[in-house]
């Protein structure tokens, strides 16, 4: 018997190359620094961890840090989708104006923005004014972090479904028209499962963007311990105090949770694909 | 009827690309609309499908009128090129559909669900998911899929487009089967020939938006009315003949033919023929000939296809190479068709030289044959022959431009064949009667730089020249993409009296065009004189051309002088049919 794994010549050479360098930079930038980080919380003993990690403070900044990007994630989820559904399905002047500010949370320094929702946001501002007296306070509340997480998220959103949205043949559209359907009933059973991986995509990176998130969320979370506070907030606060095995038992609390949450995500796309296309 | 179409025109961007088509197909039929990309065959299926609203005119289905009828209530079901299929649903799911959107009971559509796999060879594949399954078969779930809801009408849209050839004809097969089987009328788009023929019972041929001619596919073959299908139904060479009453003339050697009712002037005129590739014959010498013969050649080329030997040979005899139509200019090359015993009979290599023969000619009934560019100079005539409008229309008609210098101060020597061509100005009016006196039929006046017309307007003044004037204007028609404007003027008088007349006149006219000469045009009737009215239409829009018809040369001339003097001007096709030719007898085949 030959050799029978014959590998087959690759038009582009040098796998060994790229998989060498992949792996060193994965380890450099990503898996050092976070085995530094665990390493750094395991110095403390066991009840001094569980101490610090559910302490009260700590608690109320994992609700508020998980439950508003959870929160933000969402609604760009929805308004990701819609404004990704115009630019689209609808020609029209600006078209390509409004696709290019679509980018501009990418590239703003996230502090320039968190200072602008602030500005807009305060009692006294554009928009704030005219909520206050409907006693709906947006800055220095929940709400206000929420809008800055929504803020920062919603190019994840628009940019993966754009795609997914522009591959969705009309023809599908069409031919359950003809069948007889509304379009709602298209909507729903047609265009929302086919672009439902994109969309969980988005959704997926939206979060994580906003559980990571510090700067634009300090200046408009007015930062009170219990009620606005975020988990990055409360880690950057203990690194102040000089208390850095604190923050990194913090920091692996939020590690854990992300990398738990964005398995699920993973895994039901994954689950969801196979549902959909089997081959392709 | 089944479905009837009447004067459907959609325009996108101005541009009609369903132009005034009229269809009626029969309960049961298999219609198959045939025409090249863009000819306006897929935006039309749309159109009956409800899915692409339309400009002008009104579709009904089994005799209820369903022009403002939104798609899903249509009842009808539409196959895809590219199958679109759910592919987040089971074969079951999608089949089901239909189905499901209308609330039926779960049994029940199993039961369908069932029926329609049988019918489509699939049982057992319900649970399997598009993805899974082969481009042929997932063509079979879709075609299921749209006879589900039980549709009065099957529309497929190129649906063996994406599928390589034994599949496509497995696939043709069954489509025709399950067709025959439940009796459903249907119309197919496709643009290959071959398919249209294994399928249809009727054939409608489109081509720029317009639908030109409709048969059975035997006859649409054997005798087609215009050039277009001619070519694009199976390989034609084009020649042009010379007709008279003694018969057809191709360059020197008098020819039979069939198929020809070309209205006749008794004078000698210029006429279309197609010869198809397997009705060539081909010898060693004059006598080896069974047919009549037609020139001296030598093959060309030779390529064995299987079943057939295909040859091109080229025709020596310069005037009648130079009769020869299509191929590039200077190319008098033939295409020939011979079966494996023809080729056993006399086998031949390239370079070998032969006589030409042809069996059946078919005369095509179209009056435009070629364009001869008229000009006082050399150089003003090829200049002339290079203007955009009358290139574009040889090239589409596929037919030539001669050049011929003219003379006003003198008689023609050599007798006018084909449209003259002249350029527009202050002249015209004068070189038209000269060439109308000389023999020309038809005088087409060209303002420099004319952009290829989207409206045409038909006049005539007398209604002798109505017949000749809408052969013309329908010839011109199939080969521009524009709409068709017939331009009724009535003198001013007191109110209310004498509208009746020109007004019957102007429907007769309307259904002249379009049982004579399957030309659809709109209908004005416009109130004044007749010289003012047409100017006042013709400026009202860019890129404007009038289809003018006379039957009185002096009289023209002198009334329609302001009009071909008018700057920049329009196009403008003059028709002239002396009134005596009425009376001539027509000519048998």
């Amino acid at each position: 018997m030959k050799n029978a794994r014959q590998r087959e010549p690759s038009v582009i050479p040098g796998f060994g190359i790229t998989l060498g360098f992949t792996s060193f930079f994965l380890c450099a930038i990503v898996l050092i620094p976070l085995a530094a980080l665990v390493l750094k919380a395991a110095g403390m003993d066991w009840e001094r961890f569980v101490a610090v990690i559910t302490s009260p403070r700590a608690l109320a900044s994992y609700r508020l840090s998980f439950g508003a990007s959870l929160l933000a994630a969402g609604m760009n989820m929805v308004f990701g989708f819609a404004i990704a559904w115009t630019l689209v399905r609808y020609e029209f002047p600006g078209r390509k104006i409004i696709d290019a500010i679509i980018d501009m949370p990418f590239a703003l320094p996230t502090a320039v923005s968190g200072i602008a929702l602030t500005t807009v946001f305060a009692a006294n501002g554009w928009i704030g004014q005219y909520l206050e007296p409907m006693g709906i306070k947006v800055a220095y509340t929940w709400i206000g972090i929420t809008v800055a997480l929504t803020l920062i998220g919603m190019p994840f959103v628009v940019r993966t479904v754009q795609p997914a949205l522009q591959e969705v043949q009309r023809d599908l559209e069409d031919a359950a028209e003809t069948l007889g359907a509304g379009r709602f009933y298209v909507f729903r059973r047609i265009i929302v499962p086919t672009v439902l991986p994109a969309l969980l995509t988005g959704f997926t990176l939206a979060f994580a963007r906003a559980v990571g998130e510090y700067g634009s969320v300090i200046f408009i979370a007015g930062n009170m311990p219990m009620k606005t506070e975020i988990t990055p907030l409360l880690i950057v606060i203990r690194l102040e105090e000089f208390d850095y095995a604190g923050a990194a038992a913090l920091g692996c609390v939020m590690l854990a949770i992300s990398f738990v949450m964005l398995l699920a995500i993973n895994l039901l796309q994954v689950w969801g694909r196979k549902r959909m296309m089997v081959s392709r | 009827m089944s479905i009837a179409l009447d004067q459907v025109t959609k325009r996108y961007q101005d541009q009609p690309v369903v132009n005034d088509v009229s269809i009626d197909v029969g309960e049961g039929e298999f219609f198959v609309l045939l025409g090249p990309s863009g000819s306006g065959k897929s935006t039309l299926l749309r159109a009956i499908a409800g899915l692409t609203g339309i400009d002008h005119g009104r579709i009904s289905l089994h005799g209820k009128d369903v022009t403002h009828v939104r798609a899903r209530d249509r009842g009808v079901g539409l196959v895809f090129q590219n199958y679109a299929l759910f592919r987040h649903m089971t074969v079951a799911d999608n089949i089901e559909f239909a189905l499901r959107v209308r609330r039926m009971k779960a049994a029940d559509r199993r039961a369908r669900r069932q029926e329609l796999l049988k019918l489509v060879a699939l049982e057992g594949m319900d649970e399997r998911l598009p993805g899974q399954l082969s481009g042929g078969q997932q063509q079979r779930v879709a075609v299921a899929r749209a006879l589900a809801h039980k549709p009065q009408v099957l529309l497929l849209d190129e649906p063996f487009g994406a599928l390589d050839a034994k599949i496509r004809e497995e696939l043709r097969r069954t489509i025709r089967a399950v067709q025959r089987e439940l009796g459903i009328t249907t119309v197919l788009v496709t643009h290959d020939q071959e398919e249209a023929f294994a399928l249809a019972d009727t054939i409608g041929v489109m081509n720029h938006g317009r639908l030109l001619e409709v048969g059975q596919p035997t006859d649409l073959y054997a005798q087609p009315a215009t050039r277009f299908v001619a070519t694009f139904l199976g390989a034609a060479n084009l020649l042009l003949a010379n007709q008279s009453v003694d018969g057809i003339r191709f360059g020197a050697t008098p020819v039979s033919a069939a198929g020809t009712d070309v209205a006749h002037s008794g004078r000698e005129s210029e006429v279309v023929a197609v010869l198809r590739p397997e009705e060539v014959e081909l010898a060693l010498a004059r006598e080896g000939l069974s047919s009549n013969y037609i020139a001296r050649a030598s093959v060309e080329e030779i390529v064995f296809t299987g079943a057939l030997e295909r040859l091109r040979v080229r025709i020596l005899d310069a005037p009648c190479a130079a009769q020869l139509l299509g191929g590039t200019a200077g190319e008098a090359l033939v295409e020939v068709t011979r079966t494996q015993p023809e080729r056993r009979d006399l086998p031949l290599r390239a370079g070998a030289h032969v006589v030409i023969g042809a069996r059946r000619l078919h005369v095509l009934p179209t009056p435009l044959s070629s364009f001869l560019a008229c000009a006082p100079t050399e150089a003003a005539a090829a200049q002339l022959a290079h203007e955009p409008l009358l290139e574009s229309l040889s090239t589409r008609m596929k037919t030539r431009v001669g050049l011929r210098v003219i003379d006003l101060s003198a008689p023609a020597p050599i007798p006018l064949a084909g449209v003259a061509a002249i350029q527009a100005g202050t002249e015209a009016a004068n070189t038209v009667e000269w060439l109308l006196r000389h023999g020309a039929g038809e005088v087409l006046v060209l303002p420099h730089n004319a952009p290829s017309p989207t409206r045409v307007f038909i006049h005539w003044t007398e209604e002798a020249a109505r017949r000749a004037t809408l052969a013309v204007s329908a010839s011109l028609l199939r080969h521009v993409s524009a709409e068709a404007v017939y331009l009724g003027i009535v003198p001013e008088g007191p109110a209310g009296t004498g509208r009746a007349a020109p007004m019957r006149a102007l429907l007769d006219a309307r259904s002249e065009a379009q049982h004579d000469h399957r030309l659809e045009m709109r209908t004005e009737l416009a109130v004044g004189e007749t010289v003012a009215e047409l100017t006042r239409n013709l400026s009202a829009g860019t890129s404007q051309m009038l289809v003018l018809g006379i039957t009185n040369v002096t009289h023209a001339a002198s009334a329609y002088r302001s009009l071909l003097a008018a700057q920049p001007g329009w196009p403008v096709l003059i028709v002239y049919r002396p009134p005596e030719t009425r009376a001539a007898p027509e000519i048998a085949a």
